[in-house]
């Protein structure tokens, strides 16, 4: 009896430090990549990495200006196309289409289309607008990754749309709002925060996105800023510059990922931020 | 509610414009399966699908392709990060949802999370430059000489540690997909009815005994999902594998070797496609990567609309 209850007490305290060495295990992983990139980013940044644009290999100096602005105009272009497609389609679930099946069809598949692989993607833009226009571009990067954005708003804004009151708009259509006006006045205004945090995580995610640039935007090694042709973006120069054999490009590669990581931990925990204020979970 | 907004023309236009948006994640599925499917034509009439698959031969200059050397790498990394990663993520649930003191659950869950924000580049480049040494001089040596000693076991172990092959890959990967993991399996846990874990209490069961008699049955649905939900991000991963597994293509039984994987092989080799048959055979490894995790995706989809059907009765 007494031999039981000792037994089950010691197999108590077993697994719950082991369950307690799991959680140390994941944060040990997070410190450790964080504080890596932190130390190599910072002794290797320099502000010519923002200023200049890429020497010729193997000469040192030079910066990554024209993967910044490349970059930007990648992400902006792709939240031009993604955001209305997402925020409109995600409506339409939650307000035309509510509790029809092709809803539910529609949202099943926007969360399996979430995690399609990225490269698959990249491979779907080379096909239908790389190859027939003879030539990489930003306007194809920029399509690949709204593609990757639209699934991820599509269903936050669903979700938020949802969370907004039904008697909320039923106040609304009793002053004899039409539906449109009610959704834009009454609806997006309820879900505002939300929506905008769901767009505030997409970019998140599209932002360090590299496999789908690699054949879409491909790289340049000079400053361009026409969508028309190849154009380079930060990630892409990142696994370039990692994987070539200069320490120099080494260096800067390490200081583009310590750029790239703070943003986008800053808009990741700008987002959370917003959705605990608003919402008070998570 | 359909009637409300028939009547009005403007309301009839919004209505479309926001059906066509919501279309497009349609379009997009069936797209991006039609578009590789005719690209991978001509190599799907040469090679054959069970040919293909089963076919090791990666051998651009004869024009030769087989994908078996690229399901199998894809196969063991995403296993092998599985089998890493699991329990670790479940153990990281238990200890968020019962064991860790109130004050820190969020803390911990919110950090464990961030691991799911960092972007796969970045993986990639501490994976290559930082993870990789360490594995090579100390972690993949000390495996050689313990468990590589061990009579069945040793065909693990094979060759030269060099940090960059299929093991150093899986732990990566499996940092990756933990936060994953964690996340589903936290809020299947969380679902357990609290009378029910109160009454086991009140039984005089341990906390472990909780956990373990009520709570992980009770949301074992759940934490299936997540766990395929995360296989099927582990089997599209490109960038952090990009970096550490090189691009060797064979099938090897050894843990420490290069190998490639699907995405690997589309990273390293689309560009450079310089013959038809050739960039028609990455497109046919691109559509067998879109079925598999499709198919993998929707598996875990359906496993977790049943955990949140069976939790809401």
């Amino acid at each position: 009896m007494i031999e039981t209850r000792t037994k089950r007490k010691i197999e108590n305290i077993i697994a719950l430090i082991l369950c307690t060495l799991a959680a140390l295990i994941g944060l040990f992983w997070l410190v450790f990549i964080l504080a890596d990139i932190v130390v190599h980013g910072i002794g290797a940044f320099k502000l010519s990495l923002l200023l200049e644009d890429p020497a010729p290999p193997g000469v040192e100096g030079g910066g990554l200006r024209n993967a910044f602005v490349g970059q930007l105009m990648i992400t902006a272009c792709a939240i031009l196309i993604g955001v209305p497609l997402g925020v409109l389609g995600g409506t339409f679930l939650a307000e035309y289409a509510r509790g029809r099946k092709i809803a539910r069809f529609i949202s099943i598949l926007s969360d399996i289309m979430v995690s399609v692989p990225s490269i698959v993607i990249g491979t779907f833009i080379y096909a239908i607008l790389v190859r027939p226009l003879g030539h990489f571009s930003g306007w194809a990067g920029a399509v690949a990754l709204s593609i990757i954005m639209i699934p991820v708003v599509l269903r936050t804004t669903e979700d938020m749309l949802t969370l907004v009151p039904w008697t909320l708009r039923e106040a609304a259509f009793a002053l004899g709002a039409p539906y449109y006006k009610v959704i834009i006045q009454v609806v997006y205004r309820g879900a505002a925060a939300g929506i905008f945090t769901g767009i505030l995580l997409s970019i998140a995610r599209v932002a360090g996105e590299t496999a789908p640039l690699l054949f879409t935007s491909f790289n340049n090694s000079f400053f361009s800023v026409d969508m028309n042709r190849p154009i380079a973006s930060l990630t892409v120069s990142i696994f370039q510059y990692a994987m070539g054999p200069y320490d120099s490009w080494h260096a800067q590669a390490w200081a583009a990922s310590l750029v790239v990581m703070i943003f986008i931990l800053f808009i990741t925990i700008l987002g959370r931020v917003i959705l605990k204020w608003r919402y008070g979970k998570r | 509610m359909a009637s409300l907004y028939k009547k009005n023309p403007v309301d009839l236009l919004f209505s479309s414009i926001t059906a066509i948006a919501s279309f497009s994640v349609i379009v997009f599925i069936v797209g991006i399966f039609y578009v590789l499917l005719s690209e991978s034509l001509p190599a799907i009439s040469r090679f054959g699908v069970l040919n293909f698959i089963t076919s090791t031969d990666w051998n651009p200059v004869r024009e030769s392709f087989g994908a078996a050397t690229n399901i199998y790498g894809t196969f063991i990394t995403t296993t092998l990060s599985l089998l890493i990663a699991v329990p670790v993520a479940v153990g990281i649930a238990i200890f968020v949802t019962e064991i860790a003191p109130n004050f820190l659950k969020g803390p911990i869950g919110g950090a464990i999370e961030l691991l799911a924000a960092i972007p796969s580049i970045i993986y990639g480049m501490w994976g290559f430059f930082t993870l990789s040494p360490i594995m090579s001089t100390y972690i993949e040596p000390a495996l050689k000489n313990s468990l590589g000693k061990l009579p069945v076991l040793e065909i693990l172990f094979r060759g030269t540690p060099m940090g960059i092959d299929l093991l150093t890959a899986s732990i990566i990967l499996s940092i990756m997909i933990i936060p994953f993991t964690a996340s589903i399996s936290r809020d299947a846990f969380n679902l357990t009815p609290a009378v029910v874990k109160e009454s086991a209490y009140a039984l005089g069961a341990t906390r472990w005994e909780v956990v373990k008699n009520i709570v992980i049955p009770y949301s074992k649905l759940g934490v299936f999902g997540g766990v395929v939900l995360s296989l099927g991000r582990a089997l599209g991963e490109t960038m952090a594998v990009a970096f550490v597994l090189g691009n060797n293509h064979r099938i090897t039984t050894s843990l420490l070797d290069a190998a490639a994987t699907i995405t690997v092989t589309l990273a390293n080799e689309f560009t450079e496609a310089d013959t038809d048959i050739y960039l028609s055979s990455l497109f046919y490894l691109a559509l067998v990567l879109f079925v598999m995790s499709f198919v993998t995706l929707a598996i875990a989809k359906f496993f977790l609309l049943r955990a949140e059907r069976k939790y809401s009765r």
